[in-house]
């Protein structure tokens, strides 16, 4: 009598819990390899205001990228290689200078990403990129 | 004939035949919680782009609505190609499910800028003053 009662009671107590770690396996499976293969890696570009002053000031190192991707600084005409010793030249007198990267219509992104990389490694704090000039 | 086996362990013995699954469960659980709440889900655009090697490249934080922009100048999004106009939409919809997540734009090595820039004004907006994640290969 005793004994078929503790029977009774542990057939009731216990819950086969298979099927529910198997569900809870897969989804655990399925969000690790979900979190963890995707991560974007880039660069930073920042857009000033339109309210903010004309960047093209004195204060700020410009890189003007022409539209048949010619990189353009003070003036003249550089290599892409030779954008981050230009920059880093000028960052020593002033550290605290704004970088402003100007492209014109026709431009490829290689270029751009390319010219702000380079501003990046010179160790500009951050890469402005204002709006193209309508033609 | 198992279950005669178990059972029988199970009224002999006891804990021999069994093993609580309880603490490995409570275990499984807390990884789940965690990988669903730090998960993030990505619309990825579907395009092939060829990223623009660089040296400087440093992760997107958050970077998770991104748009693509081919070497043609098409964008693409969530593998479909979207009009200037629409993007718009999809990004205010894209922010307004996931508030925390950061704008993405891969952008082909030979796509115009002038598009990349027509986006970027477009998504400028609704990015809350973060900077745009221009995706880049790790160069080396």
């Amino acid at each position: 009598m005793r004994k078929r009662n503790k029977n009774a009671d542990a057939d009731q107590a216990e819950i086969d819990l298979t099927p529910m770690l198997d569900v809870v396996f897969i989804m655990l499976i399925f969000f690790i390899v979900v979190a963890s293969f995707l991560k974007e890696a880039g660069i930073e570009v920042n857009r000033p205001d339109k309210s903010q002053s004309d960047p093209s000031d004195a204060t700020s190192i410009v890189v003007t990228i022409t539209g048949d991707d010619q990189v353009w600084m003070e003036g003249r005409r550089i290599d892409i290689r030779a954008v981050r010793a230009n920059v880093a030249k000028l960052l020593a007198s002033d550290p605290e200078q704004a970088f402003v990267v100007r492209t014109e219509p026709g431009a490829t992104s290689r270029t751009l990403i390319e010219v702000g990389d380079a501003a990046r490694e010179a160790g500009v704090a951050s890469v402005n990129w204002p709006e193209e000039a309508k033609k | 004939m198992s279950r005669r086996n178990g059972s029988a362990g199970a009224a002999q013995g006891g804990g021999e035949g069994e093993i609580d699954l309880t603490p490995m469960l409570d275990v499984v659980f807390i990884m789940l919680i965690f990988f669903i709440v730090t998960s993030s889900f990505i619309k990825e655009p579907g395009v092939e782009i060829t990223k623009t090697e660089a040296l400087s490249t440093s992760a997107c934080e958050r970077g998770t609505i991104i748009f693509a922009v081919t070497a043609l100048g098409d964008i693409y999004y969530d593998k479909k190609e979207i009009s200037l106009d629409s993007a718009r939409r999809l990004a205010e919809a894209a922010k307004k499910e996931s508030p925390k997540a950061n704008f993405v734009i891969q952008a082909d090595v030979d796509s115009p800028t002038s598009v990349v820039d027509k986006l970027y004004t477009i998504l400028k907006p609704v990015m809350e003053g973060v900077p745009l994640c221009a995706s880049t290969e790790e160069a080396g």
